[in-house]
């Protein structure tokens, strides 16, 4: 073996092609975006060179800073929100319910099977407030609280915690059961030295379970991250960006520009601010690890 | 023999012209039933709408003229159309025939020379006669060319469509000016009744109440001039415009939350009495004629046009009109086989679209639907009494500004925004753009 691996053939045998491959799928197309970026119109309809113009123009767009503050508001409370939440079942799962548990998992991990379109329309159902009250509305009009009846996706204010209430109650069924089978992992006889010893379930949490589960909420975290940074699909089935562009992400704010504004270039310098950030939260969650 | 040799130059005169008609060929005589097969990419499916239509003359020009012609029926969104249309013009790939939409969109395709000058077909086919003289001039207008490069696909006239039996609740009537439409959507209000709806959601339903009070306020051309740059998007004019809409929204004349409705909702509210009045186009008629959906039936539903401001800047036989979503053709694909096929579409759209149908599509028609309905009536007659046309609030914008123009209309409509603001983010994306 250490015969075969010392050879520099036989490395170059086994590493090329999955180089070769990696860079016509991701390499190539990254550069071509790059490539891209230095040109306006789109390709085949008034393509010119123009220079660093298209990314001078980032910092002055209005539109791209607000899609950049929309993008990260969501990523926060989404992420802290599928996280945490999935985290809380999981320990709910463990410790607290014994009989209905796995019913109550199976509804819980239900939504991740759902197709997004349907869960925007199924959502926006319950947001609904004109012609009829949906769901929420007309729970709170019966309640006597009629003042708080709004139009939950219709306006700037809620629209943007509407779609991330959405989103989580889609993925929270996926961390908790991830977290569970971590929780399971942990022996019975670890979280029972640590009752004897007097940890009430907060420090039992804080001191002995949370060092536990740290790889697997890291895990979660650049799961969920990933999954967040792209928000497209969700914010188009509910409330297609709007109102106004109050969910209007990055990459729905890339598509705008490069397919209906026929700004290609200019799309693919938002394409690499998006992968920048990619980058970047990678190396901000990855701190979290270093410390072991 | 002078006589000999005049014969002689005057048969090879003969000839020879003779010849050079057959070689520039002639589209007088019989379909040479050229082998072609034809793409045709739109946004109706094809149980609808112009669906039926586009489907029925390909099946009759394959029946009775060219059973060597086949076609290839494809549908996206309206929504996709554009980004759809954009990416296979980008990549050479255009379907032969196919919808889109006219004014600014179509104004790019022109310029990169891709699809077909239909003014130019038409000479050379002889179909002019059955291009409807006002649909080519409307489409002219939009594009800003003196060739057509559309073929209409409908003529439509717009304006406010409203219940009844909800005005004669409230003791109104169809308002003339201005100012008399607002009463009655006072008088609405205090009836208890919603006075307006629109498809917030939509959002392309909500602008065009702002064009509607820019053109009577303004004059017809106001946008034209706003997007050459004549008068800016922040003019006062138009800033009170914008006002107008935010302020029937502030007043709650669209019920709550009128960004979370659409077009279709819009329209049923109307028809089953949840709300008095909706701007919408003649095309609603299929709506109204639908007696399921309509449950104001088959005469509850009336029609008005824009309320005039002032006679003499904008008159109340100017309509904003427009030939629907249109279609055009791919040069690079268009030859001898397509235009033959063009050649019978003209010559046989009014006629089909009368007649399945019952409405006017652009073209000349010769016979009558054998029972029109009250409301296609309606509309033929209120296309009769237009003397004038103009467009709607994004048809002159670029993409990037007709956007905004309408993803900010919801802001305004939630007070969010005001109508200065509203205008100035129109204008910001102008400067950016030119």
């Amino acid at each position: 073996m250490k015969h075969v691996l010392g050879n520099r053939k036989a490395i170059a045998l086994f590493v090329v092609p999955a180089l070769i491959l990696y860079s016509i799928i991701v390499m190539l197309p990254v550069l071509w975006s790059l490539y891209y970026s230095f040109f306006s119109g789109s390709p085949g309809l008034k393509w010119e060179f123009c220079g660093l113009d298209n990314f001078a123009r980032l910092f002055k767009d209005k539109n791209f800073l607000n899609a950049l503050s929309v993008n990260g508001r969501y990523i926060l409370i989404t992420v802290i929100g599928q996280v945490g939440l999935g985290l809380l079942l999981s320990l709910m799962f463990r410790f607290w319910l014994r009989h209905a548990k796995t019913l109550v998992r199976t509804l819980v991990f239900f939504p991740v099977v759902l197709p997004t379109v349907a869960v925007g329309q199924l959502f926006a159902k319950i947001y609904e407030i004109q012609p009829n009250y949906g769901l929420l509305n007309s729970f709170l009009d019966s309640i006597g609280l009629s003042k708080f009846v709004q139009p939950w996706i219709g306006q700037a204010s809620t629209a943007l915690w509407c779609l991330c209430i959405m989103d989580i109650w889609v993925a929270m069924g996926f961390y908790s059961v991830i977290f569970y089978g971590a929780l399971l992992d942990i022996p019975e006889d670890i979280i029972e030295a640590a009752r004897i010893d007097g940890a009430g379930s907060l420090s039992l949490f804080r001191r002995i379970l949370l060092p536990l589960l740290r790889p697997m909420i890291i895990t979660s975290l650049v799961f969920s991250f990933s999954g967040t940074v792209k928000m497209f699909e969700s914010a188009r089935a509910l409330t297609n960006g709007g109102p106004g562009s109050a969910t209007k992400s990055l990459s729905m704010y890339m598509y705008d520009v490069s397919f209906t504004y026929g700004k290609v270039g200019y799309g693919s310098v938002i394409a690499l601010v998006i992968f920048l950030l990619c980058v970047l939260g990678s190396i901000v969650i990855n701190l979290f690890d270093v410390k072991d | 023999m002078k006589k000999r040799a005049l014969a002689v130059l005057m048969s090879a005169v003969m000839a020879a012209s003779m010849a050079s008609v057959v070689s520039a060929s002639d589209f007088s005589g019989e379909d040479p039933q050229l082998e072609k097969k034809i793409k045709i990419l739109t946004i109706w499916a094809e149980d609808n709408d112009n669906g039926i239509l586009l489907n029925k003359i390909c099946q009759d020009y394959k029946d009775n003229v060219n059973p060597n012609f086949d076609w290839e029926y494809e549908m996206v969104s309206a929504d996709d159309l554009r980004q759809k249309i954009a990416t296979l013009a980008a990549s050479n790939d255009l379907p032969d025939i196919f919808a889109y939409e006219s004014g600014a969109p179509l104004v790019d395709l022109i310029e990169a020379d891709k699809i077909v000058d239909i003014s130019e077909f038409m000479a050379e086919t002889g179909t002019e006669e059955f291009m409807n003289p006002g649909a080519a001039e409307l489409m002219k207008g939009l594009s800003g060319t003196d060739e057509l490069y559309d073929l209409p696909l409908g003529l439509n006239v717009e304006g406010f469509w409203y219940n009844k039996a909800l005005f004669e609740q409230a003791g109104v009537e169809a308002p003339k000016t201005w100012d008399e439409f607002e009463e009655v959507l006072a008088k609405l209000q205090e009836a208890g009744i919603q006075p307006l709806t629109t498809g917030g959601s939509d959002k392309w339903g909500a602008t065009r109440l702002i064009n509607a009070y820019a053109v009577r306020a303004n004059g017809n051309d106001i946008m034209t001039k706003a997007a050459n740059g004549e008068v800016a998007y922040t003019d006062p004019g138009l800033v009170a415009a914008a006002d107008k809409l935010a302020e029937w929204a502030e007043k709650g004349y669209f019920g709550e939350g009128i960004t979370t409705v659409d077009m279709n909702t819009a329209g049923s509210m109307l028809m089953s009495g949840k709300a008095a009045i909706f701007y919408n186009g003649s095309w609603f008629t299929q709506n109204l004629n639908d007696e399921s959906a309509n449950l104001a039936g088959p005469d509850g539903i009336g029609f008005f046009n824009i309320p005039v401001i002032d006679e003499s800047i904008s008159s109340s036989t100017s309509y904003s009109m427009n030939c629907g979503n249109i279609l055009a053709v791919d040069k690079s694909k268009y030859d001898e086989a397509t235009k033959w096929f063009l050649k019978y579409y003209m010559e046989n759209m009014g006629n089909l679209a009368m007649e399945t149908l019952g409405s006017v599509k652009g073209y000349t028609y010769t016979t009558a639907a054998e029972d029109m309905s009250g409301y296609t009536k309606l509309v033929l007659d209120e296309i009769d009494k237009a003397t004038e046309g103009f467009a709607w609030w994004e048809a002159k914008m670029i993409n990037e500004i007709s956007t905004t123009a309408q993803e900010n209309v919801q802001p305004l409509l939630n007070g969010e925004m005001t109508g200065e603001e509203y205008m100035q983010s129109i204008q910001d994306v102008y400067d950016m753009n030119f």
